[in-house]
């Protein structure tokens, strides 16, 4: 429909995606402009290349985030600055609005919490970030995800198991016994 | 399941991928009695927290509405233009089309012309003495307007005397004397025009017809005057008889 030039077929396309593609490209730059100029052009590419989409080749949704992912990469590349811009969707004041909290004390503490999630997240290396953000944070599944980064699924599980265990690392929520005493042992073979 | 087993089950275990299998209750029951597992399991389950409140905490998070307006407007403009290229492409072959219609039509008109309305343009402008001159040459036989007598004053009478007469044979213009039978003896006068045509419009479908008359009939056209006409006897006559069956014009064979 949207091919035949229905508005109402690429509105409704558009406001279904938008905000995940938006997201993706949020949590994966930290930049709300970059996530807004990304958005823009992969629904712009849409209505320029005609949806040249394959359903072959994965989902649209897997079509759409490879679009978003290849121009956040392409902009990341050519301005590294747009990482570097934390007030923009930390909530405090860069024109993010976060979700509402109940009491003041607990907003404070899920802000720290976010902040310091977004912290790690951007830290991680970029190919551990994607696979991070796309599986946990946008829920998608391995196959979307492979299908997005153009790899296989055994490699989405490794480079997610490897974001993740850095994650535990970067937000302190390693469980430490501390007591020597208790010294699990692993039945890995 | 052991624990390298659980380990690589314990993302799809906390995400809830795993929920409602066997392999759910084999990596719980696993971690239940495995301390390293349990313990992984309590990590995963916190980062799975964290990073559900984070992305919970971005779920209202949206591209502003100047996007969207934007992507109308493009997706608009990029309608138009492919209205307008269609269009254009439609207005090419239309004009295409016209000019082909408009050449086949000319040629359709110029053939039909040529087939139906040339023949009376052409015997209507051999009034014009050069056209005439390009024309088929007059057979000796074949009347014109220089041999058709202005007898129309006689007219009447005369169609009155031949409507006695009975056709000996009919030929067609363009045969040859010889074939109406004329002998080498015969000497056959001018036409003389019945005044029910005046001009070769009304020839080109001329039938040319041997009768005999009484020899009364030269009387009509005022001749019959000499010594040896009888009033008892025949005449032999070429009648002119036009497609439907008027006579135009006559001559007397002696």
């Amino acid at each position: 429909m949207m091919q035949a030039g229905d508005e109402d077929a690429f509105t409704a396309l558009y406001r279904r995606r938008q905000g995940g593609i938006y997201r993706f490209v949020l949590e994966m730059s930290g930049s709300a402009p970059l996530a807004e100029d990304v958005t823009q052009e992969v629904f712009m590419a849409l209505i320029r290349d005609n949806l040249g989409f394959d359903p072959a080749r994965g989902s649209l949704a897997a079509y759409m985030f490879g679009m978003a992912r290849h121009h956040a990469l392409r902009f990341l590349k050519r301005d590294k600055t747009y990482v570097s811009i934390p007030q923009t969707w930390d909530g405090s004041g860069g024109g993010v609005e976060l979700a509402p909290a109940d009491d003041p004390q607990s907003a404070l503490s899920r802000r720290e919490t976010i902040h310091s999630v977004r912290q790690a997240i951007l830290s991680l290396p970029e190919h551990y970030r994607e696979a991070v953000v796309l599986c946990d944070l946008n829920e998608m599944s391995y196959e979307d995800t492979a299908s997005v980064l153009g790899c296989s699924v055994g490699t989405v599980r490794s480079r997610l198991h490897r974001g993740r265990a850095l994650l535990v690392q970067k937000l302190g929520v390693k469980v430490e016994t501390g007591n020597e005493a208790v010294n699990p042992s692993r039945c890995l073979a | 399941m052991n624990c390298k087993d659980f380990e690589n089950t314990i993302h799809e275990l906390v995400s809830r991928r795993l929920a409602g299998t066997t392999k759910q209750l084999e990596a719980l029951e696993h971690a239940g009695h495995c301390l390293w597992c349990a313990l992984r399991l309590d990590e995963e389950t916190r980062l799975t927290e964290k990073l559900q409140a984070f992305a919970g905490a971005l779920q209202l998070q949206r591209a502003p509405a100047r996007v969207e307006e934007e992507l109308l407007r493009a997706f608009r403009e990029r309608n138009a233009a492919e209205s307008a290229a269609l269009l254009g492409i439609g207005g090419k072959r239309l004009r295409q089309g016209l000019r082909w219609g408009l050449a086949f039509a000319a040629t359709v008109a110029a053939a039909w012309i040529m087939i139906f309305l040339w023949p009376h343009f052409h015997s209507g402008a051999s009034d014009h003495p050069d056209r005439a001159a390009n024309r088929r040459p007059p057979a000796a036989s074949e009347p014109s307007r220089t041999n058709l007598a202005p007898v129309t004053r006689a007219a009447g009478p005369a169609r009155a005397a031949l409507k006695g007469a009975t056709p000996q044979a009919a030929y067609a213009w363009t045969l040859e004397r010889t074939a109406l039978g004329e002998s080498a003896s015969e000497l056959p006068a001018d036409f003389i025009s019945l005044g029910t045509c005046d001009d070769y419009l009304c020839m080109d479908e001329a039938t040319l017809v041997r009768v005999s008359l009484p020899a009364e009939a030269l009387l009509a056209f005022g001749l019959g005057t000499g010594n040896d006409y009888s009033p008892e006897g025949s005449v032999q006559a070429d009648v002119v008889l036009g497609s439907d069956g008027v006579p135009f014009a006559i001559r007397f064979v002696d």
